[in-house]
């Protein structure tokens, strides 16, 4: 009898021990204020706007569905896709990016008949391309010069990003400067992955980074109505 | 097989956690012989893959849509749970390994949870799942915890700001996030912030949060929710070789062992919650002296 005894008062404590108690209640409580902060924190600070790969281009329909699984940085055929780093935002850390130092996006078409594998493995579809998608509507940046460290614009001897573009969206102007034809880049990054400055010494000194770069439309609107702004001034 | 039942089921755990982590990382870096094979968010190949069940409910709640194939990879993950149940908690997430590496780790025998749970086999056949309320009968079924309320906090702060926020800081997204930027910094010469904020959180989140798994992880929660599917591997109990039952003597080992979850496997009709909560870990097998529980394939015949 002793034995029921001992049973009774112990399932009372069960009870207690398996139930949600003030204190898990509480802990629950603050986690969840903790999440609900973390999101409204990072929604108004904001983030750097990032080119992404292909079938990425609606950046709020992306990032609604991104779970950082990699997938995409694994797949792609010539390793340009790298994860974010948290400098670009804590939003952006690990979604996929570029990096055309190590290559460029040719759409898949050399190892996989122009069918980009990065929006084919997206388990969760943050990639996933319109109908009727081609290399050539999939805007992914554009290219932007900067005139002071581009070696053709001071020495007027270099020709690379112009005869490698695959779109032919580099072209020399009447003086014989190369300019990009922002209608015609998609940002593929070839131009930046082959542009000679900055790979083994500065063509300036002030260089922080390679002549051409692809970078964002938005970025490279930007930039280009500051320049346009203070070329006019001059 | 004999090899493996000569191990303790803590030191096989963490052998299944290394070798899945490894595959993981080895699929990872050379990619080309299983490209694309994801991290732990995304496990497997195109359409055979698995997904974070936590992940792509976040996905999509925040784009509000239906994702067929995040819907396919969460069919994928909930036939593994009628097989295996919430095994993931146990032999496949790298946390508890990791929080056991982490210096002041306590093991089970000085858990404040612990002390003396006899049996209660009077009860144990007229109690039903839940008595009071409806929502309390509910609340207990699931073993309603902590964890529930910090998984509704995600969902709604996903739904509010339209991106999964606890992807930003999933300690099992961190861990392999970590691994791989530290080759990336050796293979590509990448060196960022991440090397070390990453690292930080990870500590942060499971030093100061000892009891993540048991009292935050929203994971945890979506996964036990979803393990009342579990049919095969389940918990039994026989009691014709129970001690407390054929000698009476006050034993109560297998319940001490399941420190972490407060599952009693000697239940004779398992709660719904004592089936959400298990995580399969086996430690009451080896607790038990009499080799009374086991985790048979099939549910064995019930004796009356």
């Amino acid at each position: 009898m002793t034995f029921l005894k001992k049973t009774d008062t112990r399932s009372e404590e069960q009870t207690q021990t398996t139930g949600l108690t003030r204190r898990g209640f509480a802990l629950g409580c603050g986690s969840a204020a903790a999440l609900l902060a973390l999101g409204g924190t990072v929604k108004v600070v904001g983030s750097e706007a990032l080119c992404r790969p292909p079938g990425g281009q609606d950046e709020d329909a992306f990032i609604a569905a991104c779970i950082r699984c990699d997938k995409c940085l694994q797949i792609c055929p010539t390793n340009v896709l790298v994860p974010a780093p948290l400098e670009k935002g804590l939003l952006n850390a690990r979604t996929p990016t570029f990096n055309f130092k190590l290559g460029w996006c040719d759409y898949c078409k050399e190892s996989h008949a122009g069918v980009p594998q990065c929006a084919k493995v997206c388990p969760t579809e943050a990639l996933k391309l319109p109908e009727g998608a081609k290399p050539e509507n999939v805007i992914m940046g554009k290219a932007y010069i900067v005139k002071e460290w581009c070696l053709a614009w001071r020495l007027k001897n270099c020709r690379i990003c112009v005869d490698e573009c695959p779109y032919d969206a580099i072209e020399f102007n009447n003086d014989g400067f190369p300019v990009v034809l922002l209608d015609k880049c998609n940002g593929c990054g070839l131009c930046e992955n082959v542009c000679i400055s900055m790979i083994s010494t500065k063509i300036v000194n002030n260089a922080t980074d390679r002549a051409i770069t692809v970078k964002p439309t938005m970025t490279v609107d930007y930039l280009l109505a500051k320049e346009s702004r203070s070329g006019g001034r001059s | 097989m004999k090899f493996i039942k000569n191990i303790k089921s803590k030191n096989l755990r963490a052998l299944v956690i290394i070798f899945i982590s490894i595959l993981i990382i080895v699929a990872g870096i050379f990619n080309s012989a299983l490209s694309g094979a994801g991290n732990l968010s995304s496990f497997g190949y195109s359409l055979i893959s698995t997904v974070c069940p936590l992940g792509a409910l976040e996905a999509m709640m925040a784009a509000n849509t239906i994702i067929p194939r995040a819907l396919l990879s969460l069919g994928v993950v909930v036939l593994l749970m009628v097989l295996v149940g919430r095994a993931f908690c146990a032999w496949v997430c790298p946390v508890p390994l990791l929080q056991r590496w982490f210096p002041g780790y306590k093991g089970k025998k000085d858990h404040p949870d612990n002390q003396q749970k006899t049996l209660d086999l009077p009860q144990s056949d007229s109690k039903p799942a839940g008595s009071g309320s409806r929502g309390y009968r509910i609340m207990r079924s699931i073993g309603f915890d902590s964890r529930y309320v910090v998984l509704a906090g995600a969902l709604v702060s996903t739904a509010a700001f339209g991106f999964p926020v606890f992807c930003l800081v999933c300690p099992v997204g961190l861990v392999f996030a970590t691994i791989f930027t530290i080759f990336r910094l050796f293979a590509f010469g990448e060196l960022t912030v991440t090397l070390l904020a990453f690292p930080l959180i990870l500590i942060l989140e499971l030093v100061v949060f000892r009891k993540w798994c048991t009292k935050i992880c929203p994971l945890g929660a979506l996964i036990s929710l979803i393990a009342s599917v579990n049919r095969f591997f389940r918990i039994n109990w026989d009691k014709s070789k129970c001690l407390e039952v054929t000698e009476g003597t006050l034993c109560s080992l297998c319940h001490k062992a399941c420190s972490r979850e407060n599952v009693d496997p000697r239940g004779k009709v398992l709660a719904t919650n004592d089936l959400n909560s298990c995580t399969k870990c086996r430690e009451c097998v080896d607790a038990c002296p009499s080799k009374a529980i086991s985790f048979p394939f099939l549910p064995k015949h019930k004796e009356k």
